[in-house]
């Protein structure tokens, strides 16, 4: 092969069948079942933190009940991006208006709405009431990272299925595979550290992985993938934590700030930055990083309680910095 | 270095065109004080503070050469009083008053808004009859058009808003002034007093002069000296009394007087904590209670106002976590998030052009795109600038450029 | 969802219905028969006119700016001050990114 168009590996080995799906036999059985009598399929919540494999599962069932021509009869929509309620029923109901022109084998059209609960109460009341008056010929897939924040009503209209972190056997396995697809060396102590930083995310375990790759042709050794983590997350994070450990309040809140501002990133982003950016710290003791991740666990929580993000990232940050002294 | 002469009087908009923002209004103003018959005898010119209402008016006073009876709030206001300067103008005859040669006369009434019910007994019955009985354009000035007691003034008038002047506008403005005193500023100064402003022009100039006048060069860092807003006054006196009160109580009471916006209040609050709190101790506790009133903010939402009095408590006790340790302090304001948020709006649009295009092709919400793509992309990028990702992801020459530059921190 | 971005003083809308015709003439547009194109004569209910063109159009709809230093047509989402901007989009004379951040100083006092 010649040619040879370089991808992103989350898409070129995105499974696309069930089976293929790591690690998450209880999800898929249940699902197949649903599968066999598509009629019966109800919506779908699937609720679980990032990099996990639920976007994976959505386009699989897709695939599954539409065979080659699946993305015909399949909306993918995302709240965070569209501009309001009234985007997201507009586009559905051009959607719907097309489906109905026949689907093939499947009894009704699909609609995948990622990040739905960043959608606001009054949006999610909107959309329960789209999601019964296109009952009839769309079935919705609503993917989600807090599944407390979506509303009662719809929640009680879904089946509702959980991901959690990913085992590090399964992933260390499915990053071997695909080394193996593109003719790396993966050494064992550089797949255990990906996974070890990737925490459970295999979206970021992959493209660490790829990254690493274009890096260092044949072998995948440890060093390179320090040096790829060390890049590859903004160092705007490390700096601010630095600071405010330090005891700098005043330096790491203006750094928050900018990464809110800068990159747009929001709050619980930032948030699993930080601790990401937390294990990674060597002059701390585990015991310090246990007592830390309880502090951000502690205002993970409050900033979905709808609270304003900067002002819970600034009590972090202060509690960071007293921790510091 | 003094000068006697204020900078808003030294720069005063001596042409129409030099009246910077709101043309719609001045194209509207121009056109009732020339046209020979009108509809409304009497224009009302409303809108917020510092955004030309009075400058325009002068301007156009200036180039077509009338003269104006001026009036404000600072005189009284009663009916005597306005009867007496205004029944004159009723007697005058109609006149041409754009004609060079001869001079016409316009009535301002600036600030009609101050003009109160009882206090100027009849004072707005006056003005409509005097509006109802000239022969000379009756133009006025207001702030705020929404109280009651002007809405029989609004059926006679043609009305004609007034906006904020864009900041832009406010920036090359400064930096006119600047050069006509000699003064080299730094964009980023010049660009925060604006931003300072809100919109109001004459509060810009008035800050620029008060931390400009009689400097060479003038750095953002100067900006820091900025004087609160005089709008915000309610906002300096609030934070300031909580910060300075010896228990709860008192600074729950302070809160609890004050008709501040408890939104606006709650993020300058937590921005100036850090200048009140030295200790991290202290200033650990105090942020850990602001962050709980913030919680309760978000459960109050629009239904559940019981909650409220929580949300109070626990700001109260924020202000007061070592009362010995108060030593008076320059109050942020206005909310460091508005600011920051503010300067970076251009980068973050590139930011999301890219983010959807890789959402596009990944499966993604741009949110993901951004923290769980991007930084590997741009790594990949780095190390070959030629990756066929980079035409698989359908990005363009500048968003490869945007995104190598992209976190140089 | 597209943004449209027009030019206030020159625009082509696809087949508009009578009824909308009619209204964006009330509004404050005019329309010029030779050219095909409409244009807006008064800005007294600016925001309603533009809202009945996002919906001929069923897309957001944004006018362009005019730069008084160069006079070059800018748009709205160029500019960085966007968020707090009450008169955004609407079709006013500003003043361009580049002229404002650009090294060239004013030729004259202003007064």
């Amino acid at each position: 092969m010649t040619i040879n168009e370089e991808i992103m590996w989350v898409e070129k080995y995105r499974p696309k069948t069930l089976d293929d799906i790591v690690d998450l036999s209880h999800v898929v059985e249940s699902l197949k079942a649903f599968l066999k009598n598509p009629h019966s399929m109800p919506h779908l919540l699937l609720a679980g933190i990032p990099g996990t494999g639920k976007t994976t599962v959505a386009l699989c069932i897709a695939r599954q009940l539409f065979g080659e021509k699946w993305k015909s009869f399949t909306l993918e929509l995302n709240a965070s991006d569209e501009r309001g309620i009234n985007t997201v029923r507009d586009r559905i109901k051009d959607f719907s208006r097309y489906g109905r022109t026949g689907f093939g084998e499947a009894p009704f059209s699909l609609i995948i709405l990622d990040e739905s609960d960043q959608m606001t109460g009054p949006a999610q009341t909107a959309l329960r009431r789209i999601m019964e008056t296109s009952s009839r010929t769309s079935r919705f897939i609503l993917i989600c990272n807090y599944s407390n924040k979506i509303i009662e009503p719809i929640q009680s209209r879904c089946a509702i299925f959980r991901f959690s972190k990913l085992d590090k056997v399964a992933m260390i396995d499915h990053l071997k595979k695909i080394a193996k697809t593109e003719n790396l060396r993966l050494l064992d102590a550089a797949a255990e550290r990906i996974v070890e930083y990737s925490e459970g995310d295999l979206r970021h375990a992959i493209n660490a992985l790829q990254t690493t790759a274009a890096y260092q042709k044949d072998v995948i050794d440890e060093q390179t993938v320090l040096q790829v983590f060390g890049e590859a997350s903004p160092r705007q994070v490390q700096m601010m934590l630095n600071k405010a450990l330090s005891g700098n309040f005043i330096e790491a809140r203006k750094m928050m700030y900018d990464l809110i501002g800068q990159y747009g990133f929001s709050g619980s982003e930032i948030v699993r930055q930080i601790q990401r950016e937390l294990i990674k710290i060597p002059h701390l003791s585990d015991s310090q990083k246990a007592e830390l991740t309880d502090i951000i666990g502690e205002y993970d929580y409050r900033m979905t309680q709808g609270a304003n993000s900067d002002i819970q990232l600034s009590a972090l940050l202060a509690q960071f910095s007293k921790f510091g002294k | 270095m003094k000068t006697n002469l204020l900078w808003v009087e030294k720069y005063r908009p001596k042409k129409i065109s030099d009246v910077v923002g709101n043309e719609l209004a001045k194209t509207e103003l121009i056109n009732w004080l020339q046209s020979k018959r009108h509809k409304k005898k009497g224009v009302l010119l409303y809108g917020p503070a510092g955004v030309g209402k009075t400058a325009l008016v002068n301007a156009a006073s200036n180039q077509f050469n009338f003269s104006i009876i001026e009036m404000n709030a600072s005189d009284t206001r009663t009916e005597k009083a306005i009867n007496k300067i205004g029944k004159p103008a009723t007697s005058f005859i109609a006149l041409d008053t754009f004609s060079s040669e001869r001079r016409g006369n316009i009535l301002f009434l600036d600030e009609v808004d101050g003009v109160f019910g009882r206090q100027d007994r009849g004072g707005i019955k006056a003005i409509i009859n005097i509006i109802k009985e000239s022969l000379i354009p009756v133009v006025m000035a207001a702030n705020d058009v929404d109280q009651q007691k002007l809405r029989p003034l609004k059926k006679v008038c043609q009305m004609i808003r007034f906006q904020q002047i864009r900041i832009p506008l406010i920036i090359t403005t400064l930096r006119k002034i600047c050069v006509a005193e000699n003064i080299q500023a730094e964009f980023e100064a010049l660009e925060r007093i604006a931003q300072n402003s809100l919109g109001d022009m004459r509060s810009a100039i008035n800050d620029l002069q008060s931390i400009g006048e009689g400097k060479q060069f003038l750095k953002l860092q100067d900006t820091a000296f900025l004087t609160v807003r005089n709008k915000d006054v309610g906002m300096y006196d609030t934070l300031k009394g909580m910060f300075s009160s010896e228990t709860i109580g008192d600074s729950a009471m302070v809160l609890n007087r004050s008709n501040v916006n408890y939104d606006d209040f709650l993020l300058s609050f937590s921005d100036n904590l850090p200048l009140r709190y030295r200790n991290p101790t202290d200033l650990a506790t105090a942020y850990d209670l602001v962050s709980r009133a913030d919680m309760f903010r978000g459960r109050v939402g629009t239904d559940n106002w019981h909650l409220l009095r929580y949300f109070f408590n626990f700001l109260a006790e924020a202000a007061t976590v070592s009362p010995k340790s108060y030593k008076s302090f320059d109050l942020i304001y206005p909310p460091m998030r508005i600011m920051k948020l503010f300067w970076t709006k251009g980068k973050r649009t590139n930011l999301e052009n890219i983010c959807a295009k890789i959402s596009l092709r990944c499966h993604v919400s741009q949110n993901t795109a951004k923290t769980d793509m991007i930084p590997y992309i741009k790594m990949m990028i780095k190390k070959q600038k030629s990756s066929s990702i980079i035409s698989w992801l359908k990005l363009e020459p500048n968003d490869v450029d945007f995104l190598l530059k992209l976190n140089d921190l | 969802m597209k943004v449209i971005i027009l030019n206030n003083k020159e625009f082509i809308l696809p087949r508009v219905e009578r009824e909308n015709f009619i209204r964006l003439m009330k509004l404050g547009l005019e329309y010029n028969r030779d050219k095909g194109t409409f244009s807006i004569n008064n800005f007294d209910n600016i925001k309603e006119a533009i809202d009945t063109i996002s919906d001929i159009l069923n897309d957001e709809v944004q006018f362009l700016q005019n730069c008084l230093m160069c006079h070059k047509d800018f748009p709205c989402s160029d500019c960085k001050y966007t968020d707090f901007c009450e008169t955004k989009n609407l079709p006013f004379k500003c003043v361009c990114p580049q002229c404002l951040t650009g090294k060239k100083s004013p030729q004259k006092t202003l007064f």
